[in-house]
């Protein structure tokens, strides 16, 4: 360790940033040395995109101060943050498909002749930039025919080409099959060796420990500490990421189990973005149960729940609820044979906003008989289960005539469970049952939680939280990277434990209990 | 997906009366450049529209068909349909209505008429129902493939009125005219206002008793609003959609059936002076209400019968009130978009945290 | 059957006129198809470059200065549209439609208001657009009937499909124009603007429109018939997406699909219904889109379907 401090590509210093009461940045102090690859770590909610937000123009910080290659700067916007030579990557590929890599990476900045684009230049120019930093692309490649891993390449083309000497990845691995993750740490590689400085966003503690010279963790929008390369242990991040907060006890009544009601086996499921998100995932949940499945968001948590309750298609596995196979079946069919789902999107899929909470209470049992009145809808009926709803799960509103729209985000979130509650049905999947809920009403929603596991219901919990996590559940998955790689007990574990198995740094061998016999053959 | 143009509620009304006194202001400044007086002409128009009960019964004549047209479109529209295919719709019903008024023969007359505008609405609704199929099944786009219907639905019917069903003598594009069991009740000899206005008033009752007050109303809706979650919380939005697209040919299939059965009393090429695209810039402004259907088709049927008086008046063509209409539809779609930009702005200072947090 | 009537020379050489409005529509279509403003407009824009053409031609009886009017008055009408649809964001069905119906109102009422005419102008006054004779062709036939003595106007259209393709394919601004609508998410973070760019093509669409309508008021029909676009913006747009914006396509099937109205035109002559031969632009473009989408459904279902390899 020499004296000479190394010169500076960023240096952020106390930047922070509200949203409303919530600190997103608080005083955070980032710097990254020029040539050096450098993690930031953290998990969902931790600041990472905020801070990176701020630091490419898209966001103004609230306090703070920045310093690229040693000068102040003040980041208006994207433009600005390209000129200064920052160029990012981020997770959703910005590339037009039905152009070639070449015209892709050209775009905006194009090598002309008299009016027309110069296409062999921008040909030759792609070539001469991949080669130079070891980046495989063929120029005269349709983006529509190239892999993800290849795509990913060409953004990074795209930064060079505008000469960015800063590169921020945004989770890049996130998209990548181990192989292609293994040639982008090449890749990054050659960028250092090209006199690059990289800035890796990433929860993944294997690829921190692969690739970072220093890393930064990030925790509730502070800073937790810098690792240096030869000191960064697992041990280390996961402690920094997941805190040792002690844990507040909740009244539980012991778990009466009374048969398995849901069994999934081997479900497999592909992403938005075309590559498998859920591989091969089983496990079951009895009736009286709370199991959770706790991971980092974007691990498949979400996809695997759309993949239960209809919204997804299943590629191969089972949905086995009473017995029944459920796969593929539509949300209505599933509803049908006995489940409730609080979405992970409560605003887009679990609201109608633009409609009135009593519609909202009712949708999905307009159909009933106990609300219509000949052929015609029983609105008085109607208004009087509402108001019973609103009172019950204390929903906070002048009226259950009010637009959901007009309701704050908690209360939002009290009309989908209070809606799926009453349905009372024997599966109850909830998605982040709590997150924006204010902390009162957070206690209220436990304990209705609570009250359908004890009257005999299996529920299914996704969170993200890992409070909620051990304090709610009988059983705890976690989930890591599309597989489940551990099973817990949440009395027999701890927050560190759960954080490194969330990090991917440990994994369970699966258990004899859960792994049942798949029907599906693989091809 | 066609949003509603509007804010909400009252701002709606405020909105949309402002569209229209603005519209009658450029108007104004037209109606001086051609040399005319626009106190004089405006006067007129409503004088000739509304001012005595000859001229009330035209405008309701007029409004008539908008009024099914204009609940074809808002059905579709409300149901996140984009239906623009109401003119090829009405031109199909109303040769199945003459068809059926025709050859039926030794009917009681409300037996005749009923199975006649039945008819109409069948085969209006199958000519929508294709193209909506084609969008829910097969994901073709419905805006363009009901663009083309139009123009398939027109000529097809001219065709058989001008070879198939041609009669002897008769001028060109005409049908014989339908029995006289099948002909819809005239009030008055002088004006063509017949008993299809009662017909439109009792659809828009049901019209709006069926998105109130039914569980399918309440689902169309529903799925207007948010697909994704009437998809997720268990409607077949698939066959609601269809049946949607159903109805809301078979409203412009009765609005053919009911302008030969009650003005043309045959089918006659060419006799819709564009009712179809109306009634989209009738629901458009009326916010696919009920009453607001009813309020803007008398207005667009008073623009329509206060323009020809106007030129009979004064030297101003009747054309103004086409020009009105044009205008009062972009001054509204502007308006809603202010409103909204303006809401947007509000909103983003409240939530900037939310989409761009951790 | 007298099939010289039907398929000859004459035929040929009425559809390559009646295809040259289709096909300046559709060239300007293509802009705003390119750059993912969907314009249903067309006919609107059509008819007001038809009326003022004509205006134009009639108080100075002059067609270059008629064509410098069509051209201002397209660029109005373009600017119009991107107003409302980029800016104001309005639904562009309604913007579509109310400048369809502002277009048919408004040139009817100028048409009364100004001329005092009940149906059409038609006046000594009005200066046609000129045919232009190529001296090479006289000699050649048939080739001669077909292809010389056209109006101007379908020659420069055939020069504009040359020109518009390079500009599509091969220049920057095609690269935008097309990155635009495809994913114009990639355009704003490359630092074009997208705005911009869509206003462009927002004018030149109408420019071209408007050269359209002019051309079948001054060119061929030489004079000014209420409504007297009748539905051919429509056809045009079935063109558009026929082609996905390709000038090459695009003329290809604008005249075919004006080989179809001349077709219709002489069914009616020997007593044939000339209907179905009109309906052809219409049905041929619901089947073109009911394919593609059946082509994009199988293309999605691949990719969902089960991978090689779960890794």
């Amino acid at each position: 360790m020499t004296d000479i401090p190394m010169p500076l590509a960023i240096e952020m210093s106390g930047i922070t940033k509200f949203y409303g009461n919530l600190a997103a940045n608080d005083s955070i102090d980032l710097d990254v040395r020029v040539g050096e690859i450098h993690c930031l770590v953290g998990e969902n909610g931790a600041g990472k995109t905020t801070l990176m937000n701020i630091l490419y123009g898209l966001v103004h910080p609230d306090e703070g101060e920045i310093r690229i290659f040693g000068e102040p700067e003040h980041i208006s916007n994207p433009m600005k943050a390209s000129r200064l030579g920052i160029g990012m990557v981020h997770q959703h590929f910005k590339l037009v498909e039905s152009y070639t890599v070449a015209e892709n990476v050209i775009l905006g900045q194009e090598p002309k002749k008299s009016l027309f684009i110069d296409r062999k230049a921008a040909y030759q120019i792609t070539k001469d930039i991949s080669a130079q930093y070891g980046l495989a692309v063929d120029p005269g490649a349709l983006i529509q025919n190239l892999p993800v891993g290849v795509r990913q390449r060409v953004e990074i083309l795209k930064t060079l080409y505008r000469g960015s000497k800063i590169i921020i990845l945004d989770e890049p691995t996130a998209v990548l099959t181990p192989q292609e993750t293994k040639d982008l740490f090449k890749t990054i590689g050659h960028l250092v060796e090209g006199g690059k400085t990289v800035v890796f966003i990433t929860h993944k503690v294997k690829e921190v420990m692969a690739v970072a010279d220093r890393v930064t963790v990030l925790r509730r929008g502070k800073r937790v500490g810098i690792l240096e390369r030869g000191n960064i242990t697992e041990t280390a991040l996961t402690t920094m990421m997941v805190g040792r907060e002690v844990m507040l006890e909740i009244d539980k009544k012991p778990k009466q189990l009374n048969g398995v009601l849901l069994r999934v086996n081997g479900l497999t499921a592909k992403g938005d973005r075309g590559n498998v998100v859920v591989k091969n995932v089983t496990f079951n949940c009895h009736r009286g149960e709370i199991v959770t499945i706790a991971g980092v968001e974007g691990n498949g948590q979400t996809e695997l729940i759309e993949a239960i309750t209809g919204l997804r298609k299943v590629l191969y596995g089972e949905v086995c609820i009473n017995n029944e196979n459920v796969a593929n079946h539509s949300p209505a069919q599933v509803r049908a044979i006995g489940l409730a789902h609080v979405p992970a999107d409560r605003i887009s899929i679990g609201l109608c906003v633009k409609e009135k909470i009593s519609e909202n209470l009712i949708a999905g049992k307009h159909r009933s008989h106990t609300f219509q009145k000949g052929i015609f809808l029983d609105w008085k009926k109607i208004q009087e289960y509402s108001k019973k709803a609103v009172n019950d799960f204390d929903i906070r509103t002048p009226g259950c005539e009010e637009l959901v729209q007009n309701l704050s985000g908690g209360n939002m979130q009290k009309v989908v469970l209070a809606r799926e509650l009453l349905f009372q049905s024997d599966l109850l999947v909830a998605v982040s049952p709590t997150r924006g809920v204010d902390v009162a009403a957070i206690e209220a929603i436990h304990q209705e939680i609570l009250k359908a596991r004890d009257s005999g219901r299996a529920i299914l919990m996704v969170s993200t939280d890992l409070d909620e996590v051990l304090q709610l559940s009988d059983r705890i998955l976690v989930m890591y990277n599309g597989e489940i790689v551990g099973e817990f007990d949440p009395k027999n574990t701890t927050r560190e434990e759960l954080g490194a198995y969330m990090i991917g740094a440990r994994r369970q061998e699966k258990s004899t209990e859960a792994a049942v016999e798949s029907v599906v053959t693989h091809g | 997906m066609v949003e509603s143009l509007f804010p909400k509620g009252t701002a709606r009304f405020w909105t949309a009366l402002l569209s229209i006194l603005l519209a009658f202001a450029i108007g104004a400044v037209m109606i001086i450049v051609n040399g005319d007086n626009p106190i004089l002409a405006y006067s007129t128009m409503i004088q000739s529209s509304l001012g005595s009960v000859n001229n009330l019964a035209a405008t309701l004549a007029v409004a008539t068909p908008l009024i099914f047209t204009g609940l074809s479109v808002a059905v579709a529209f409300r149901t996140g349909l984009d239906n623009i295919g109401s003119e090829g719709q009405l031109y199909m019903g109303a040769m199945a209505g003459a068809l059926v008024g025709i050859y039926l023969k030794g009917l009681p007359t409300t037996v005749h008429i009923t199975i006649s505008i039945l008819a109409g609405a069948i085969v209006g609704g199958l000519w929508g129902w294709i193209f909506g199929w084609l969008n829910v099944k097969l994901k073709v786009n419905l805006v363009v493939t009901t663009i083309m219907a139009n123009y398939l639905g027109i000529l097809f019917t001219s065709y058989l009125a001008n070879y198939p069903f041609k009669p002897p003598r008769a001028p060109i594009g005409s049908t014989t005219f339908v029995q006289d069991s099948a002909r819809l009740y005239r009030f008055f000899d002088s004006s063509t206002l017949n008993a299809g206005f009662l017909i439109a008033l009792a659809m828009l009752v049901v019209y709006a008793l069926f998105f109130n007050y039914t569980k399918f109303g309440f689902e169309w809706k529903t799925i207007g609003l948010n697909r994704f979650f009437a998809r997720y919380i268990g409607m077949n939005i698939h066959r609601q959609m269809l049946w949607a697209m159903f109805a809301s040919g078979g409203f412009a299939g009765i609005a053919g059936a009911v302008e030969v059965l009650g003005v043309q009393g045959r089918f006659v090429q060419n006799m819709s002076p564009g009712y179809g695209y109306d009634g989209i810039l009738v629901a458009l402004l009326a916010g696919n209400s009920a009453p607001g259907i009813l309020a803007v088709s008398i207005l667009f049927g008073a623009l329509r019968i206060g323009g020809i008086g106007v030129e009979q008046v004064t030297n101003v063509p009747s054309e103004l009130s086409s020009v009105l209409r044009a205008i009062i539809i972009l001054l509204v779609a502007a308006q809603a978009v202010i409103f909204a930009f303006l809401k947007t702005r509000r909103k983003k200072h409240h939530e900037l945290g939310s989409t761009v947090r951790s | 059957m007298n099939w010289e009537a039907l398929f000859g020379p004459s035929v040929l050489e009425a559809s390559l006129r009646i295809a040259t409005p289709l096909l300046l529509a559709a060239l300007g279509g293509a802009f705003t198809h390119h750059a993912g403003i969907f314009n249903i407009a067309l006919e609107g824009m059509m008819l007001f470059g038809a009326f003022f053409a004509i205006v134009a031609s009639y108080y100075t009886s002059n067609w270059v200065i008629a064509i410098a009017v069509t051209i201002l008055v397209g660029m109005i009408i373009g600017l119009l549209y991107g107003v409302f649809t980029i800016h104001l964001k309005a639904d562009f069905i309604v913007t579509g439609i109310a400048i369809n119906v502002l277009g048919l109102g408004l040139t009817t009422y100028l048409l009364r208001a100004l001329f005092h005419v009940k149906a059409g102008l038609q006046d000594a006054r009005i200066a046609p657009f000129p045919d232009i004779n190529f001296p090479f062709l006289n000699s050649l036939g048939s080739i001669n009937e077909i292809f010389n003595d056209q109006s101007l106007f379908t020659y420069v259209s055939w020069i504009l499909v040359v020109v518009l393709w390079l500009i599509f394919y091969r220049t920057p601004f095609g690269l935008h124009l097309r990155a635009a609508g495809e994913h114009p998410d990639a355009l704003e973070t490359a630092g074009v603007s997208l705005t911009k760019t869509r206003y462009i093509a927002a004018v030149c669409c109408g420019v071209l429109c408007a050269l359209a309508g002019a051309h079948l008021s001054l060119g061929y029909l030489n004079q000014y018939v209420i409504n007297v676009t009748s539905g051919r913006g429509f056809i045009s747009m079935a063109a558009v997406l026929f082609g996905g914006g390709n000038p090459v396509i695009i003329i290809l099937v604008s005249l075919l699909f004006g080989f179809a109205e001349s077709m219709s035109i002489r069914f009616q002559g020997i007593g044939v219904p000339g209907y179905f031969a009109l309906m052809i632009p219409y049905v041929v473009t619901i089947l073109a889109l009911v394919v593609w989408s059946i082509q994009k459904q199988q293309k999605l279902q691949q990719a969902e379907s089960a991978p090689e390899s779960l890794t």
